[in-house]
């Protein structure tokens, strides 16, 4: 028998770790063996243990905690499962990934992410052999064209394309680049490739050096990711030993080299050509664009880049064919995608579905709804470059033309999903706080012009919004989106844009009658006490911190709104929901 | 591949060579694209986006510095999209940008006088250049040097270190000296054009129009109502504060370029506005405002009781009013200031002010209001004339209501009210009313008026209901006011006449500028340097006679006070990109204003200051120290908003690195780089 247990930094962080000791302690000299896979994508379920024997899945136990390793050491000495059952993934939970198609996370969570072997016996790198034994790189080329892939990073364009102009750019000196460099807030699948089965974005990375005809190849990576640093490290040195990386690959005569490339935590280096920039050892602002990396790109080289999630399918379509890759999704998105499902959902972690599904399948029938039974009010998709999708929109299919038309974007896969106590106006103010300080300065359309944006919406959501400004800020938005230099400006506009089209009754309110209609911002809300309710407990006034609240004990209390602070906490400490906010 | 591309760009159709930006073949055809980040020796950037073009077919605007040309595009470099990226971008810029183009002493002068170049060249000793840029507008230095209000000094910045730049006086300093050098600055005359310009009235406003006009080659005739030529400078400023013989150098300066001047002139009599303008191709009505106005008192009639402005001018006509021992001049302007330190001259022995406000609403200058306390004058504040007493038709006394100041209205002014029963009596043997002045419009029937009475006269042109006939100044709209604002009017109108004698229109347009809002804290960084003193004759000497009170600077003395100058206005303003572009596509600058980058000066390349509130990041300085000094000194600190440019390595010693080519400084399209002095 087999303990794995889920250890991608998710897993850590909920505990996996401290399980994995105890485990191994108490089931040493046992002939049950401890070992780790990388992340499921359960976020919600973490820690999560899985019980094989051999290849079988036995159990899969849920949030395990350090103290329940006792019990679960002593059931699998046992070889009693009767006591696990309390640990054991419901058969609701169990939905979250019987309704996925798993292609670019097919691994994930599944198998060590730290050795090679576990891989290749999994039929790993067997893609490399044969393209490297039977194809040329054209015939690559034509699969992947024959797949539909497009880049997963955000913006869509097809794969195939790309690694033709590289292909066919003039120069002997070429590089394939992959993008790791995942910023946007709430989208985290491309840590939890590399970090759970680097040796699938290897593959897919040197099947792609092969077709464009490079032999130097770099993951950017972020550096806030060392867990995917150290994994991904150990796999290259791993795949160099064995042969799959280096100087002369399985004896074929193509080489190629891989290198990891910690970024310094700038998000417009999500963006190629800054992140060309950056990888030069430069600072990382965007490059205009002609000339592209196909034909100068990494020390002017010709250069290919593409995100971790497109590289993660490319295997699987080499092994599968690109057919059965475009059989999936819809007339313009092939294959599966990957969402990050986040916010007031359920449950939350790594999605992969076909293309093609609603919005409404993902979030209810895999996420399970809204949590706290709240309503659903929208979700955003593409993080700050994306846009938010009202409920009437809840029909919509995931497919890029699809949500282009919502004035979203599909964007790398950040799926927020928000209730009804969320203000699309802060939300909005949010992204573009994040965009004003990830701007890189270069150009003035971002640099001034988000700036502003995120001013007007602070201001609007202090209740210091002035007439106008709604369309001040659509103006604002017209002139980035057109004059901006790179993707960040042309696209920090989307979320603002978005909520002035689904949501711009919050933005009067706000404006007109200095009201945020879901309670959320903390300057325009009035607390008050229903004497009906209140039994003079005098707990709320003892814990307000301005002294705002007067009454005298087992009768009804009252707010002085000139001194309160809106901090809430009255609200918080009242036993009776006899604080009523507005 | 053919290597020749055809395109066609704004209509037109061009060729270029395959390779070019659409830039180069636009500016190789004579079509501008503006630009702040580019220059042809460097690679294209793509910052600014001011390039941004719009092709056909394109559903993004393309940036002309990078784009390529291809074969058939179809290129338009003002279509709608692209002006409002280019507007928005200046707009975000303007928005952010914190310098002042024109120092606000020169945008606070109604004239827009440089003050800043000329208290420079003061500062430099150069007394005659300073002369000539004070006569690009002011045709009297010497004259307004020492009588103008200084409109200037008010706007000084200095005052927020301690006190504002003697502007004035230095203006009146550098005329005096060029004076005494017995050298006359005058405008090369442009020839003759044929044209003739009749003006009436020889005050400031019709001297200044005569001086533009003549030196652009008109014939030019002042006709005037009084012996001598100078309006209100000869006949309502006193003598001790502006010596006749300095105003008759100036107008003789005036004269000598050959305009003509007539004296005792009163139209209506001597010919009428219909003659003149038969006489002349354009009229320029600048008669002024010579009647007192009356403070509807009882009593207004009595013998003793005199108009402000008609005792000063019967005093500066060499008569002496009989205001006898006890007199009182009504009033708290410089008028007021000027009548009562007058009568104290003819030898009044107890001479009061009666003012309905207090010390601090007072309209008159402090200084004058200082100095007429020193010669003796009792400012009887919160006081107002209910009634003029007389005996046998002759003042006796002024029955004054006691005032108080009332709540402030919404502008925060308190207006004066009645103590209601409180009264005194001041026993007087004149009372001079000095509240004011009026034109008189006989002569100018024909011409339409304000309700006011004034010639309705249009307030950038200078023209008026009759086609041909101007006026400026204190006859016109909202009346009188100070003789550097009938100047800056008469300068105007004398522009609108010339182009009206060329048979052209100049269309009118508010330049776009940046103006910095400041607060006393902004300038703690600064030594104090007091301004310096005029020197002065004694109180108890000077007001025995009307020798001028002031003595004047010495060099030294001038020179010293004009090196406290801050140079607000920008170095670069006339060269500046920025403002050029933000002047023609801009509709309102303050539009997308908000919170600044961080702004600081330094200058750690020694020679060179960088302003960072004034730099836009184009980093073509960057971009020149690393390509073309082959330096690269310089580099982006920082992250989105708050980037700067600043030295690289700022720990080592760059200074020695830096090979002085003040390359940076060339190609800086803002004031942000300059020389350092």
């Amino acid at each position: 028998m087999r303990v794995v247990i889920g250890e991608g930094s998710c897993g850590i962080a909920a505990g996996a770790a401290k399980v994995h000791s105890k485990l191994h302690e108490l089931l040493e000299g046992t002939d049950i063996s401890v070992g780790i896979a990388g992340c499921i994508g359960m976020c919600f379920l973490e820690p999560i243990i899985d019980i094989y024997d051999e290849k079988t899945l036995l159990k899969r136990l849920v949030k395990v905690k350090e103290a329940d390793a006792e019990t679960i050491a002593d059931a699998l000495n046992k070889n009693d499962f009767e006591a696990l059952k309390k640990y054991e993934i419901s058969e609701d939970d169990s939905v979250f990934l019987s309704k996925q198609t798993r292609i670019a996370l097919r691994r994930c969570g599944l198998i060590d992410p730290e050795s090679i072997d576990a891989y290749t016996d999994d039929g790993g790198y067997s893609a490399l052999k044969q393209v490297l034994t039977s194809m040329t790189p054209e015939e690559v080329i034509e699969e992947i064209k024959a797949s539909g892939l497009a880049g997963r990073g955000g913006a869509g364009f097809p794969t195939w394309f790309k690694w033709n102009a590289a292909r066919k750019s003039e120069g002997t000196e070429k590089y394939l680049i992959c993008n790791a460099d995942e910023g946007d807030p709430g989208a985290f699948m491309d840590r939890a490739v590399i970090e759970s089965d680097p040796h699938t974005l290897i593959e897919g990375m040197l099947i792609g050096a092969y077709a464009i005809g490079a032999s130097h190849a770099f993951v950017y990576v972020r550096a806030e990711y060392p867990l995917a640093i150290v994994r991904l490290q150990k796999a290259i040195n791993e795949a160099m030993e064995k042969g799959y990386l280096g100087e002369n690959i399985l004896g074929t005569g193509f080489s190629c080299f891989l290198k990891i490339k910690a970024g310094a935590g700038a998000f417009v280096c999500g963006e190629e050509t800054a992140l060309i920039e950056s990888l030069e050892g430069k600072r990382g602002m965007p490059r205009l664009k002609p000339p592209f990396p196909a034909e100068k790109g990494y020390e002017n080289k010709p250069s290919n880049i593409n995100n971790v999630e497109t590289f993660a399918n490319v295997a699987w379509i080499i092994e599968n064919g690109g057919e059965a890759f475009s059989a999936l999704g819809t007339e313009n998105s092939k294959g599966t995608k990957v969402f990050a499902l986040t916010g007031k959902i359920k449950r939350g972690g790594l999605v992969e579905i076909p293309m093609g599904l609603t919005l409404k399948e993902v979030i209810y029938d895999i996420g399970g709804g809204i949590r706290d039974n709240r309503e659903f009010k929208a979700v955003q998709l593409g993080g700050p470059s994306g846009g938010c999708i009202p409920k009437e929109l809840l029909d919509t299919v995931i497919d890029y033309k699809a949500l282009s038309a919502t004035g979203a974007i599909m964007g790398s896969g950040g799926m927020v999903v928000m209730d009804e106590g969320t203000c699309m106006v802060n939300m909005a103010r949010f992204f573009l706080d994040f965009t004003t300080k990830e701007s890189c300065g270069k150009c003035v359309h971002c640099r001034i012009g988000t700036k502003r944006m995120f001013e007007i919406l602070t201001r609007i959501t202090e209740g210091n919004g002035k007439e106008g400004d709604v369309e001040l800020l659509e103006e604002l938005c017209d002139g980035i989106r057109s004059g901006a230099l790179c993707g960040l400006g042309q696209t920090a506009p989307n979320p603002v844009l978005t909520t002035i089209k689904y949501f711009r009754n919050e933005y009067e309110a706000h404006i007109n009658e200095k009201r945020c209609p879901a309670g959320e911002c903390a300057t325009l809300r009035t607390y008050s006490i229903d004497a009906e309710k209140c039994k003079g407990c005098t707990l709320c006034s003892k814990k307000c911190p301005v002294n705002a609240i007067s009454g005298v004990l087992k009768e009804a209390h009252a707010i002085d709104t000139e001194k309160c602070i809106k901090c809430g906490q009255c609200k918080e400490v009242c036993k009776f929901d006899a604080v009523e906010v507005k | 591949m053919s290597d020749i591309i055809n395109l066609i760009i704004d209509g037109k159709s061009i060729t270029a060579k395959s390779g070019d930006t659409i830039l180069t073949a636009a500016e190789k055809n004579g079509i501008e694209i503006p630009n702040l980040c580019y220059i042809k020796e460097m690679s294209p950037y793509g910052a600014c986006g001011m390039c941004v073009v719009e092709a056909e077919g394109m559903p993004k605007l393309l940036r002309a510095c990078s784009a390529k040309v291809s074969e058939g595009m179809i290129i338009n470099t003002k279509g709608e999209r692209a002006l409002k990226a280019r507007r928005i971008a200046l707009e975000l810029l303007m928005g952010d940008h914190k310098g002042d183009c024109i120092g606000p002493c020169s945008l606070n002068c109604p004239a827009h006088t440089d003050c800043q170049k000329y208290v420079k060249e003061i500062g430099e000793g150069r007394f005659e250049d300073a002369v000539k840029t004070v006569k690009e507008v002011i045709a009297l230095p010497a004259s307004i040097g020492r009588v103008c209000p200084h409109p200037c000094e008010t706007a000084c910045r200095r005052q927020h270190v301690e006190e504002p730049i003697s502007i004035a006086y230095l203006k009146a300093f550098a005329a005096d000296e060029v004076l005494k050098s017995g050298k006359h600055i005058l405008p090369e005359k442009k020839a003759s054009t044929g044209k003739s310009v009749g003006i009436i009235g020889g005050g400031p406003a019709g001297l200044s129009a005569a001086f533009r006009l003549i030196g652009n080659g008109h014939s030019v005739t002042i006709y005037d109502k009084m012996p001598k030529m100078g309006g209100m400078l000869r006949y309502g400023i006193p003598e001790y504060r502006l010596p006749k013989a300095v105003l008759d150098t100036e107008i003789e300066e005036i004269r000598s370029l050959g305009v003509e001047m007539i004296n005792s002139f009163t139209l209506g009599e001597d010919a009428s506005l219909k003659d003149l303008s038969k006489k002349h191709d354009a009229i320029l009505v600048a008669n002024g405002a010579w009647k007192s106005s009356s403070i509807r008192c009882p009593g207004e009639e009595l013998d003793g009781v005199f108009g402000g402005i008609d005792f000063l001018r019967a005093v500066a006509l060499g008569e002496k009013p009989d205001i006898g021992k006890k007199t009182a001049v009504v009033g708290g302007g410089n008028t007021a200031m000027d009548a009562c330190r007058t009568a104290v001259r003819l030898g009044a022995e107890e001479v009061s002010i009666i003012y309905r406000r207090t010390r601090d609403e007072m309209p008159a200058e402090d200084i004058e209001i200082e100095e007429a306390m020193e010669e003796g004058v009792i400012f009887r504040f919160l006081t107002n004339p209910s009634e003029i007493i007389g005996e046998n038709g002759k003042v006796t006394a002024v029955k004054l209501q006691v005032m108080k100041l009332g709540e402030p209205d919404e502008k925060g002014r308190r207006s004066p009210v009645p103590v209601e029963g409180e009264f005194i009596t001041l026993p007087l043997d004149s009372i001079i009313i000095a509240a004011g002045q009026k034109n008189d419009p006989s002569g100018f029937e024909e011409i339409e008026t304000t309700k006011w009475g004034t010639i309705l006269a249009d307030e950038i042109t200078y023209t008026t209901s009759i086609p041909g006939v101007f006026a400026a100044g204190d006859t016109t709209n909202s009346g009188a006011s100070i003789a550097i604002k009938a100047i800056a009017e008469a300068n105007e109108a004398a522009k609108y006449i010339d182009a009206y004698l060329d048979g052209i229109e100049i269309p009118y347009k508010k330049p776009v500028l940046s103006e910095r809002t400041v607060t006393d804290d902004m300038f703690t960084e600064y030594e104090k340097h007091p301004r310096i003193k005029m020197p002065q004759r004694a109180p108890e000497d000077r007001r025995n006679d009307f020798t001028e009170i002031n003595l004047g600077f010495n060099e030294e003395e001038a020179m010293q006070e004009a090196k406290r100058c801050l140079s607000c206005g920008c170095h670069d303003y006339g060269h500046c990109k920025l403002i050029k572009y933000a002047d023609e596509y801009c509709t309102d600058c303050k539009k997308f204003s908000g919170e600044y980058h961080k702004g600081f000066i330094e200058s750690k390349l020694e020679i060179i200051t960088r302003d960072q509130n004034k730099c836009i990041l184009c980093s073509l300085c960057v971009r020149t120290c690393e390509e073309t000094a082959k330096k690269g000194i310089l580099g982006l600190v920082g992250r989105g908003f708050d980037t700067i440019i600043s030295p690289e390595f700022r720990n080592t010693d760059i200074r020695s690195i830096c090979a002085d080519c003040k390359k940076c400084v060339e190609v800086c399209p803002t004031g942000a780089l300059k020389i350092t002095e």
